[in-house]
């Protein structure tokens, strides 16, 4: 029988030698994919896409490949950035996260991208933004009242935003398709921690959501698209083998637990 | 520090032990006063004391209402607690209620009503019907009727398997990710 630290064992070693070989593997893209990609290549340039960061920190090794992939893509097109988390721990990840990218990519804080911080209370705080999103944030993550720079002067609710994308790793993101999307028909986009995507399946199907991404698969596709690999796709190799590593040891598992079954009915029928 | 709080946190495989604890602890600790420090920075300071400190008095208001929130841990004055708590439940369900219905409920319902006329949207139909007549416990679970709820127990374990396999899609990211971690920005071989 194999002893789950021999399993842990093999698990840690099949990630670290993939990441060390550093293997590259072109990927097919899923539609649920393309359909972010070609609904954030379709905006105007200058137009403004809301990211909220809902995420925990510990979500990050996940998630983060998501957001770089989504605020690279945004800032490239010459998309304005507005960036805000309704997660606590989400706030510093999002504004370093946004804060890195823009200046790599030389865009300028208060014109090209903006950070809003953090707001407790997601329903009064997505449902506050549909009226006035200064009602909500009244300064910036800086504290500088958002009329103050001329990004946050023309955002005055979602008419003004071309698109929601919430960086979730839990059920924030159905929030926002109920608050914003139902009352103020914001298109959403979520980006998801792969743990999520069964439950969020029905509102893309159901055209609730503007687009699905999750994971590292998703972030490693997304990549592809932009053709700036990153940890998404670094990850996407050892996360194949260790999946397929996994696959073997269930089957393992299965044929180890049906002769074993054979054996008590054996051991059983001698007795009887 | 990072690099050695990951290998206390994974040292849980080998089994439970002080080392894993401690950095359990701190964890927990660190995201409790994160919480706690940006909470008061982004909201009490900006929303409450400077306003007041300015003398926007109506502000007064909801800060009262918090404040009584706290009453709940005097068993005296606990009764006062629920003025504000009735104020958050009744404007959280009359703001939640028609959203999660249109969202959850109607918008849902449409679809899969209109998309029957493919063979994906007549998969997921019968999927629906089957597994909502799973739950229907008033009834005896036999002949034509258990055939349908057997169907449905099959496409619940579809899903959640699908789940499953996500979860574990989820946790291996985790995993790789700190690998990465220890392997490139701590000793440097990536």
């Amino acid at each position: 029988m194999l002893g789950r630290r021999v399993i842990f064992g093999v698990l840690g070693l099949a990630v670290l030698g993939v990441l060390c070989l550093r293997p590259h593997w072109r990927l097919s893209v899923s539609p649920s994919t393309q359909r972010v990609f070609d609904t954030i290549a379709a905006l105007d340039s200058g137009a403004v896409v809301m990211i909220s960061f809902d995420h925990e920190a510990a979500s990050l090794p996940e998630v983060g490949p998501l957001g770089e992939a989504i605020v690279n893509h945004c800032l490239r097109r010459g998309v304005a950035v507005i960036g805000l988390a309704l997660f606590s721990e989400g706030t510093a990840v999002g504004y370093e996260l946004l804060a890195h990218r823009a200046t790599a990519l030389g865009r300028r804080e208060g014109i090209d991208w903006l950070y809003l911080g953090y707001r407790p209370q997601y329903t009064a705080a997505i449902l506050g933004m549909g009226e006035n999103i200064r009602e909500v944030f009244a300064t910036d993550y800086a504290g500088r009242p958002i009329d103050a720079t001329p990004l946050g002067h023309r955002v005055h609710n979602y008419s003004d935003v071309a698109l929601v994308v919430s960086i979730a790793d839990g059920s924030m993101a159905t929030y926002w398709v109920e608050y914003a999307g139902v009352r103020y028909h914001a298109r959403i986009v979520a980006a998801l921690s792969a743990v999520m995507v069964t439950s969020y399946i029905p509102y893309l199907e159901a055209g609730q959501l503007a687009g699905l991404v999750a994971g590292f698969r998703g972030a490693a596709e997304y990549e592809q698209l932009l053709e700036q690999p990153g940890a998404g796709s670094r990850g996407m190799a050892a996360q194949t083998v260790a999946h397929a590593l996994v696959a073997v040891l269930v089957v393992i598992g299965n044929i180890e637990a049906w002769s074993l079954r054979r054996r008590r009915r054996t051991v059983a029928g001698n007795h009887g | 520090m990072t690099a050695l709080l990951t290998l206390a946190i994974y040292s849980f495989l080998a089994g439970d032990n002080p080392v894993y604890k401690f950095a359990e602890h701190l964890l927990v600790g660190l995201s409790l006063g994160y919480s706690l420090v940006i909470t008061v920075k982004s909201v009490l300071v900006p929303q409450a004391v400077s306003p007041l400190a300015q003398g926007d008095w109506p502000v007064l208001i909801p800060v009262i209402l918090g404040g009584a929130m706290f009453l709940r841990f005097s068993p005296r004055l606990r009764g006062w607690s629920q003025i504000p708590l009735a104020l958050v439940i009744g404007a959280g369900a009359g703001a939640s209620i028609p959203a999660m219905l249109q969202a959850r409920v109607l918008r849902q319902m449409g679809a899969t009503i209109s998309g029957s006329a493919t063979l994906d949207g007549a998969v997921i139909l019968v999927g629906v019907a089957t597994t909502l007549s799973y739950f229907v416990f008033s009834r005896e679970q036999t002949r034509l009727w258990g055939r349908g709820t057997l169907i449905g127990r099959y496409f619940m374990m579809v899903f959640f398997g699908a789940t499953f396999a996500y979860t574990i899609m989820s946790r291996m990211a985790l995993l790789i990710g700190r690998v990465e971690f220890l392997l490139g920005a701590w000793l440097g071989w990536l």
